[in-house]
């Protein structure tokens, strides 16, 4: 098992190559503040049970995101990318990767058209995360789904993507087929069954650590398992995206880590998503999520079945865009106490200002109403309801 | 020649084709024909006209010589080609400059050209020849959501429709095959091909009306940052 900090090493001296060799590359870097104000539970960075990301102890101004990201070719078919953050003083290091790949990608041959990654990377899953930096374009905190692979999804292996161009060749749709093969994503589904779904932005690094030391790693690997994925894209002309994914992590769910103690986490999920787009501005985006995670020390076979679903709708008026998405997220379990079962919904709305290539203004309401199993435990009512406010002021510079 | 169902000429144009065609043969033989203008009319299903669609026109009768290959530029802005669509007569060399200060990689799978062209920035490279005639479609290989078009022609007469769809020029008396192009058509090429007889009047005029409607046209200000 490589230990991560060797991992972490070689990212810091790619970044540092990249600069020094700095002339070729495309870099973009972005401070992110917020002003803050919510009434929610102990954060899941300071290991509470709150959905969002900042509580009640975090109002007031808040670092939201400060980002560095390079792409540099290596040659003309190869090429490297780099994405950095730092979010708050919670992190093992200030500076955490959040993706980090080498990209090959030969010209398009006879209408079809082959990607292929190898290194750190979300699977193509989201289709609210589009902008740079696994951002969404519409609103400040993800949905539950996209939280959630923020948090504990990261495609550490191969990724192969085969496009076939209609719509360069006359048609008006595309298709493509994704596989990909992975390692260090033994981790996940230890946050969805401790702490459920959540809210927010905050992406875990990889081979870092969600919330304060003792907080789940969700990058680990110690069954000597890959775990897999497969998916197809369809599109019709730039208006429609359908995505299907299948992923399986197809950790052992009996093994152990004697070091750490950690668990393999089994975890295969389905997960579909429809986005709509118009030239009036308009954009329309479903994402389904259909799942579970399984662990299996001596003795006990604990599953958590969990799904999730949005549907986000989103209008651009020139440099404004208004958007507002549903939630509805439910954990499952078959211990027989309830141990981690959740169920909720949660209703977000977001104004976005880009008041020129530099800056932009944004403010959020969110309100997650959820009824969680672990509040019994800690003495608190089961169900809550919180609401956040955000008013996010980034300044953003690059190529 | 196809049916003249869809089309709508001026009285002096088909009626008139084989009068026509027998003094532009004499008049052929006895020396320069004089000019007429060719005017081409695209409406869409509602009855709108198309505008910045290519029209193409190519004798019949031998007359009319190709025309003259050209420079043309096709530079890269914004991530964005510029112009998005060029026509050019066959054996023009087009350059793409990069006025970007990213790189770009050019290609085109097109069976008319078929090139793959890395532009870095600062680092000219020499124009590109088009030899063939046909539609070509060029993509960047680093940035998806980048599309443009070349025609090349071997038509003497050629242009884009106005922002009323029409499109006119001054040529011989003849027969003509009219052909017409849109990125965005959703019909074939053949079945937009037309014959026309440019008769004895001063003026032959077609109409050329789209039967399926045109593709949605791309959405015009998302962010090139964006996944697309």
């Amino acid at each position: 098992m490589p230990s991560f900090p060797h991992i972490r090493s070689a990212a810091t001296l790619t970044l540092l190559a990249l600069v020094a060799t700095g002339r070729a590359a495309d870099w973009q870097m972005s401070l992110d503040t917020r002003l803050v104000t919510s009434d929610a539970g102990r954060s899941f960075m300071d290991g509470g049970l709150g959905t969002t990301r900042f509580d009640r102890n975090d109002s007031g101004v808040q670092l939201g995101r400060a980002r560095l990201a390079l792409s540099a070719p290596l040659g003309e078919l190869w090429s490297v990318h780099l994405d950095a953050s730092v979010w708050d003083d919670k992190d093992r290091s200030p500076l955490g990767v959040t993706e980090a790949y080498l990209q090959f990608r030969p010209y398009p041959r006879a209408g079809y058209r082959l990607r292929v990654k190898a290194g750190a990377f979300y699977p193509p899953i989201s289709l609210e995360n589009r902008a740079a930096g696994w951002e969404s374009p519409y609103t400040l905190s993800y949905s539950a789904i996209n939280t959630w692979l923020g948090v504990e999804v990261r495609s550490i292996g191969l990724e192969a993507q085969l496009d076939w161009l209609g719509t360069r060749t006359g048609h008006d749709f595309d298709l493509g087929l994704t596989a990909g093969a992975f390692r260090w994503n033994e981790g996940a589904g230890v946050v969805l069954a401790s702490k459920g779904f959540m809210l927010h932005d905050r992406q875990t690094p990889v081979f870092g650590r969600v919330g304060p030391p003792g907080g789940a790693e969700p990058f680990q690997q110690f069954d000597g398992r890959t775990g897999v994925y497969a998916g197809v894209e369809g599109r019709y002309l730039d208006r429609v995206v359908l995505r299907v994914l299948r992923y399986d992590n197809r950790a052992d769910p009996t093994q152990i880590d004697t070091v750490s103690g950690a668990i393999a986490w089994d975890t295969r999920f389905n997960s579909a998503g429809l986005r709509l787009e118009s030239s009036a501005g308009w954009t329309g985006i479903l994402q389904w999520l259909d799942g579970e995670t399984i662990i299996a020390p001596p003795g006990v076979r604990l599953v958590w079945p969990f799904r999730a679903q949005f549907a986000l709708l989103s209008k651009r008026f020139g440099r404004q865009t208004l958007s507002a998405r549903y939630d509805r997220f439910h954990v499952d379990t078959n211990s027989p106490d309830g141990d981690g079962w959740q169920n909720g919904h949660a209703w977000t709305a977001a104004w976005l200002f880009d008041a020129d290539a530099h800056w932009r203004v944004a403010f959020e309401w969110l309100r997650v109403r959820s009824n969680s199993y672990y509040r019994t435990e800690l003495g608190e009512p089961p169900v809550a309801t919180e609401t956040q406010l955000q008013l996010a002021v980034r300044y953003a510079f690059g190529l | 020649m196809r049916p003249p169902a869809r089309l709508s000429r001026t009285a002096c144009s088909a009626r008139r084709a084989a009068g026509a065609l027998a003094l532009l043969t004499a008049l052929g033989r006895a020396g320069p024909v004089p000019a007429a203008t060719l005017v081409i009319h695209v409406q869409t299903p509602d009855g709108h006209g198309l505008s910045g669609a290519v029209v193409t026109a190519r004798p019949l009768d031998g007359q009319g010589k190709r025309p003259a290959p050209m420079r043309a530029v096709m530079d890269q802005v914004n991530r964005a080609f510029a112009p998005d669509l060029l026509v050019v007569p066959v054996g023009s060399t087009v350059a793409f400059p990069n006025s970007d200060s990213i790189s770009h990689q050019i290609y085109s799978f097109s069976a008319a050209k078929r090139f793959q062209l890395p532009l870095y920035h600062g680092k000219p490279y020499p124009p590109v020849q088009f030899d063939q005639s046909g539609v070509i479609t060029l993509g960047c290989n680093i940035h998806d959501e980048m599309l443009a078009y070349l025609l090349v022609t071997d038509a003497p007469y050629f242009g884009r429709t106005d922002a009323q769809g029409a499109w006119s020029a001054d040529v011989l008396r003849g027969r003509y095959q009219v052909t017409i192009w849109h990125p965005r058509l959703r019909e074939s090429a053949a079945d937009l091909e037309r014959e026309l007889t440019v008769g004895d009047a001063d003026r032959a005029d077609l109409t050329l009306h789209l039967l399926k409607s045109l593709q949605p046209a791309p959405i015009a200000d998302r962010p090139h940052s964006w996944d697309y």
